[in-house]
């Protein structure tokens, strides 16, 4: 018997070996460690701190969402802001009727529903077309919720403070609710992203993008497996837009816009498409280097800083610009392919490979 | 009535600026079938460079007009070769997101000079006033608007029927395989299409700016109003540039005229070209001119 602990190869001889996700007992071991080591995080954290942690794992859920749809179906979404943005108004309008673990999945399947509805022009249309119906939605959606009395005109929208066993959950300790009810949704919906490809849907999935008109003479439907990637994704997107609701108390429009459809393209993208250990790490990179691009904008602003130019608000698209084609250009696997380089490189140490 | 032409000539002023951004996002999609995001950024670029070279260095405006357009397509030249050449063969969204990219890049490099917000209007080139008849008037700004994309349209009509160039364009855009068995250098042509892409994103900037005030906003708003554009012309096709254009500025202007009272907070000339765009991709996806495509397993 080998050690089950390590593996320096690929040794499986079964189809059932190949779909299992993990190989070895040490995978498991650090989910467990990475996970409890997840759970006890907050208590060294400020308060700040949990405020953008809580962030990037809400994008993070959301770039989960967009992953099936752009990584997995390969369909180009630029109107996934927008789908967030319906589990936003969603969570607005429902909260003041339903507890928030109700709130989330109704937020959920409502997107879920416009997300099948934008997938619908994928019956007959594919590729560039597709991808310019989601930015139509995307400006649609904007126009749409700025002109709705009913949302404000866009402008925010409170959310109710949340009751938890009786317990009101308050200022202080916000971040620090919504960081776990995150980190639960989260896991959840991780783990059923990760085995999505384990199920034929998800198979169908992966198969029509890589060749639908042959998927198609395989038995799968593309244009309905295209309908479904869609509302899958939105459902990601519409739970996470419910949990950024409840977050940042408030929904505002802005929060929604093409510039955050942008952002998680690229965050998909710079984590590396249709991965998941990519789905964290591209939100966390993005954000960092923006929290990090405030300062470099003060060190900038000793040398260059004539008037007129509000340098910060300059630096911020520069280095997202620039951060998104360096990685095209140079690892457009994105940081999961890093994370699996350095993985390999310890599973196999001290040999090469 | 005369409400109505009104509305009539302002859309197809509007919609000429239109015509003319779309012809170089479907001259690039045709050569090499890359989506350009920054097309507005383009635009942009022209527009402010030609504002700074007038107002703030005293050039005259027609030299500066000259110099932006060969400015803004050395520009585009230079954005092929640099960030588009290494993602030949890539799939489709790396080459999106790499002018989704330097879309980001540009607007922050303008918001680096003092371009970036506020707004600006060119010097008052033109008389003025303008010519009214039946009623409706025009500015002179407009009519050299419309006659501006004109004489545009057919320079670049001639370029690609008469030129060597232009000819070599159309045939990678027919067929890569047998244009490079040919001697056309594939290469030199995407770059090529770039950089006519960059004049007429230029020349639209200009127009703008003789029109009304300049704003970075409103600019690369063009760049998004290109969608709709070329959706309805269909994506590949050269005239269905034009007449999208113009369709789409006239809907918009009509729009904006007749709706903008029953919708609280007006503005549905914004997002009534996308509602068009969406009725095209339902209905027929391929657009007015569009080569529809044939795939095989």
């Amino acid at each position: 018997m080998r050690n089950p602990w390590t593996r320096t190869g690929n040794y499986k001889t079964s189809y059932k070996q190949d779909t299992t996700i993990f190989t070895t007992y040490s995978e498991q071991a650090s989910l467990i460690v990475f996970l409890v080591g997840m759970l006890v995080l907050p208590q060294f954290l400020s308060r700040h701190s949990m405020q953008i942690l809580d962030l990037i794992l809400i994008y993070a859920l959301a770039v989960l969402g967009l992953n099936i749809i752009t990584g997995y179906a390969g369909l180009i979404n630029i109107g996934h802001a927008a789908f967030l943005g319906v589990g936003a108004y969603t969570a607005a309008l429902v909260s003041p009727y339903l507890p928030f673990w109700a709130v989330l999945p109704v937020s959920g399947l409502v997107a879920a529903l416009a997300g099948a509805v934008v997938g619908i022009p994928a019956l007959r249309i594919k590729h560039l077309y597709l991808a310019i119906a989601t930015l139509a939605f995307q400006i649609i959606f904007e126009w749409g919720v700025g002109h709705s009395p009913a949302l404000e005109q866009g402008g925010a929208m409170a959310m109710p403070r949340v009751v938890f066993l009786g317990y009101k959950v308050g200022f202080k300790n916000h971040h620090y609710f919504w960081y776990y009810v995150i980190f639960v949704v989260l896991v959840l919906l991780a783990f059923a992203f990760r085995n999505l490809l384990r199920t034929r849907w998800g198979r169908a999935l992966v198969a029509v993008r890589d060749n639908d008109r042959a998927a198609d003479a395989m038995g799968m439907d593309p244009g309905k497996t295209k309908v479904f990637a869609f509302a899958l994704g939105a459902f990601y997107a519409g739970v996470a837009g419910a949990l950024y609701a409840y977050w940042s108390r408030a929904v505002v429009i802005e929060d929604y816009s093409l510039a955050i459809s942008i952002k998680f393209l690229a965050m998909a993208i710079v984590g590396g498409l249709g991965t998941l250990v990519g789905s964290f790490f591209g939100p966390a990179f993005l954000e960092l280097l923006d929290i990090n691009m405030e300062s470099i904008s003060h060190l900038i602003k000793a040398v260059y800083n004539p008037p007129g130019v509000d340098v910060a608000s300059a630096v911020r698209p520069l280095a997202f610009g620039l951060a998104i084609v360096l990685f095209l250009i140079f690892e457009p696997r994105g940081l999961a392919n890093w994370w699996r380089l350095l993985r390999s490189y310890f599973r196999n140490w001290p040999f090469k490979y | 009535m005369s409400y109505f032409l009104q509305l009539l000539v302002s859309g197809i002023v509007v919609g000429s600026i239109y015509a003319l951004a779309a012809l170089g996002f479907v001259l690039i999609y045709k050569a090499s079938r890359v989506i350009n995001f920054a097309h507005g950024h383009f635009i942009a670029i022209g527009a402010f460079t030609a504002y700074a070279l007038a107002v703030d260095f005293g050039v005259n405006i027609w030299i500066a007009a000259l110099v932006v357009l060969v400015f803004t397509a050395i520009v585009a030249y230079f954005t092929e070769r640099v960030f588009l050449k290494p993602l030949v063969g890539q799939p489709i969204i790396s080459v999106i997101m790499v002018t989704i990219g330097l879309a980001s890049v540009f607007g922050g490099l303008i918001h680096l000079t003092p371009y970036g917000s506020g707004n600006f209007s060119l010097p008052a080139f033109l008389p003025e006033g303008g010519v009214t008849f039946w009623g409706i008037s025009v500015s002179y700004p407009q009519l050299l608007a419309v006659l501006f994309t004109a004489v545009f349209l057919v320079a670049f009509a001639w370029f690609f029927q008469r030129s060597t160039i232009g000819i070599a364009m159309r045939a990678v855009a027919d067929d890569q395989m047998a244009s490079m068995s040919l001697g056309v250098s594939v290469e030199k042509v995407f770059a090529l299409a770039w950089a006519a892409a960059g004049i007429t994103a230029a020349a639209s900037g200009l127009i703008v700016g003789a029109i009304s005030g300049l704003n970075l906003e409103g600019l690369v708003g063009i760049g998004l109003k290109v969608f709709p554009v070329v959706i309805l012309g269909g994506l590949d096709s050269i005239p269905g540039a034009v007449v999208g254009g113009i369709i789409i500025g006239i809907l918009e202007n009509l729009a904006a005229g007749y709706l903008d009272a029953y919708i609280p907070g007006g503005g549905t000339g914004d997002v009534f070209p996308f509602l068009v765009l969406l009725l095209v991709l339902w209905f027929k996806p391929h657009g007015l001119f569009g080569t529809e495509e044939i795939e095989r397993v």
